[in-house]
């Protein structure tokens, strides 16, 4: 389902529903970027029609010109295929901390490859877009991205959330109660399994940083809708859903 | 060394017996690995001036299991598809591949699933209980197990165990109670240069390897593979360590991303506790 979060950034994909009525978003992501669009994550092969659709719908007859992948996994990946049958020109952004070989699709050509480093600023169709660190993740070569023109943190497996079906084409603002604290912590409770060994200052310490270099106005989670309403909130209650998931 | 060798390049498979009834599938580059691996390997060399720079090639396992029933062990990646299909069938010299266990759905651990159910219609995929939406994840039609489950293949008992490190949230380790095998998928990753493609771990030590050079390695490569190491307690992590030890009696350490270790137990089971406290209490930033 294709959605206007802010500016020109644009939110399609769909959601999986699990067997306690829960649902999962698997999200991609648009930047229109005035004529050269950049598409982070690429979506799942399950839900390849409705993402197309929503994309051509969204971008009409302009190729998206990247695809910035934060990991190789195929709910983040699957639909690339779709992507480049339709539009072969695209060129793909991967973290420089993927290998190809074992985690892009086998007949991807090489040469539409390019790496971003964790660290540096890289301008693509004009629009700078920063690399980081994934502070939070599930596989090793995942990074997140900023664009500070609409101050998005695209921040791949990390603040998702699983939220009623009611909730499922909702955003933060459009929330009685914003994105409820048990479906933060139901999410990365199952998302991050490693987090009862992890001492809750040091990992908040990273975030601090991270939120002190950053002015960021929007999360944009691949499991969970963008998070654009009152960010000061959104951060108090993440940190405090980590320390009931933290040593 | 008898290693068969299917491929080449960014494709090459090799092929080892490590018992009579288990074979070890290995993928790795070989020669030119570092254009490969586009650098990433040598940046660990960088990151710490005792690894040898030289070493630049990774390794990716899978391992079979011929027994009454056959077992593979994950699938490798997207471009060994062809010759992992080759290595499998040669091994089972006409018989069908039984199970099929995922330890997570990674691509370099989970890619040829589908080429191997077209292969194998009769085919029993394995993997993680615990999670709602595996069709996401390609895995949709998967039978999904528990810590403690076992799978008896004959003389062989499969168990499902608790992982003591994880990065994918659908992660298991699996211990194999009559050879005392350990696959502990993700934990160890060590990295070697063209001269030790497809060695165990004690062929490697005569090409001037050593378990010092393997505890750090493993902690220079296990802070990128489990990022989370940063925040974590260094005595909480080596108790863990010594806990897990003192449950398995592992003879046979085969993870997914080390040369199979076969011989010396203990010096590795050493060397890994070292490492961990290492991977724990080195300081690094991260780029935010």
């Amino acid at each position: 389902m294709l959605r206007h979060v802010s500016g020109d950034l644009y939110q399609i994909g769909e959601s999986v529903s699990g067997h306690d009525g829960w649902h999962e978003a698997v999200r991609v992501y648009v930047l229109l970027n005035d004529g050269v669009p950049l598409v982070f994550d690429a979506g799942s092969h399950i839900h390849s029609t409705q993402i197309m659709t929503d994309l051509s719908s969204l971008l009409g007859e302009t190729p998206p010109a990247y695809v910035f992948l934060t990991h190789t996994e195929l709910p983040h990946t699957g639909n690339l295929s779709s992507i480049l049958k339709k539009w072969p020109d695209t060129k793909l952004v991967v973290s420089s901390g993927i290998l190809p070989h074992v985690e892009m699709p086998w007949w991807i050509d090489k040469d539409i490859i390019s790496y971003g480093y964790a660290g540096t600023n890289e301008v693509y169709g004009g629009r700078a877009i920063s690399f980081l660190d994934g502070i939070l993740k599930d596989q090793p070569g995942t990074h997140w991205m900023f664009d500070e023109v609409t101050g998005t943190l695209f921040t791949a497996d990390a603040m998702g959330y699983l939220y009623p079906q009611s909730a499922d084409l909702l955003f933060d603002d459009e929330l009685d109660d914003g994105i409820e604290m048990s479906w933060l912590s139901r999410y990365h409770e199952s998302a991050f399994r490693f987090l009862p060994y992890v001492v809750y200052d040091k990992m908040m310490a990273d975030f601090a940083k991270l939120y002190d270099k950053r002015d960021i106005k929007i999360m944009a989670p691949t499991h969970g809708n963008a998070i654009r309403g009152d960010m000061a909130v959104f951060k108090t209650r993440f940190a405090t859903m980590m320390k009931g998931l933290c040593r | 060394m008898n290693v068969k060798i299917y491929g080449a390049a960014d494709s090459r498979v090799g092929v080892r017996q490590i018992t009579p009834q288990i074979y070890w599938i290995c993928h790795c580059i070989g020669h030119n690995a570092a254009h490969y691996n586009g650098g990433f390997a040598a940046e660990f060399a960088k990151q710490n001036p005792l690894l040898d720079p030289e070493a630049s090639d990774i390794i990716y396992n899978a391992f079979l299991f011929v027994d009454e029933k056959t077992f593979l062990i994950d699938t490798l990646g997207p471009k060994q598809h062809e010759t992992l299909l080759a290595a499998v069938s040669d091994i089972l010299d006409g018989r069908s591949l039984d199970y099929l266990w995922i330890s997570h759905t990674e691509l370099p651990h989970a890619a040829n699933t589908a080429s191997l159910k077209r292969l194998y219609p009769d085919l029993e995929v394995l993997t993680v209980d615990g999670h709602d939406h595996y069709e996401v994840h390609g895995l949709g039609d998967a039978k999904l197990l528990n810590y403690g489950d076992q799978i008896s293949l004959g003389e062989h008992q499969i168990e499902i165990i608790k992982p003591l490190f994880v990065d994918h949230a659908l992660t298991q380790w699996l211990y194999e109670h009559k050879t005392g095998f350990l696959c502990p998928v993700d934990w160890a990753l060590n990295l070697h240069n063209e001269h030790q493609c497809f060695h165990f771990m004690d062929e490697m030590e005569e090409k001037g390897y050593s378990d010092e050079r393997f505890a750090e390695e493993v902690a220079t490569t296990n802070q990128t593979v489990f990022g989370w190491l940063r925040w974590a307690d260094g005595e909480e992590t080596t108790q863990r360590i010594d806990d897990f030890f003192a449950r398995y009696d592992i003879k046979i350490f085969a993870p997914s991303h080390t040369n199979v270790i076969r011989k010396d137990i203990p010096k590795y089971q050493a060397a890994l506790r070292r490492a961990m406290a290492l991977a724990v209490s080195r300081a690094y930033d991260l780029e935010v």
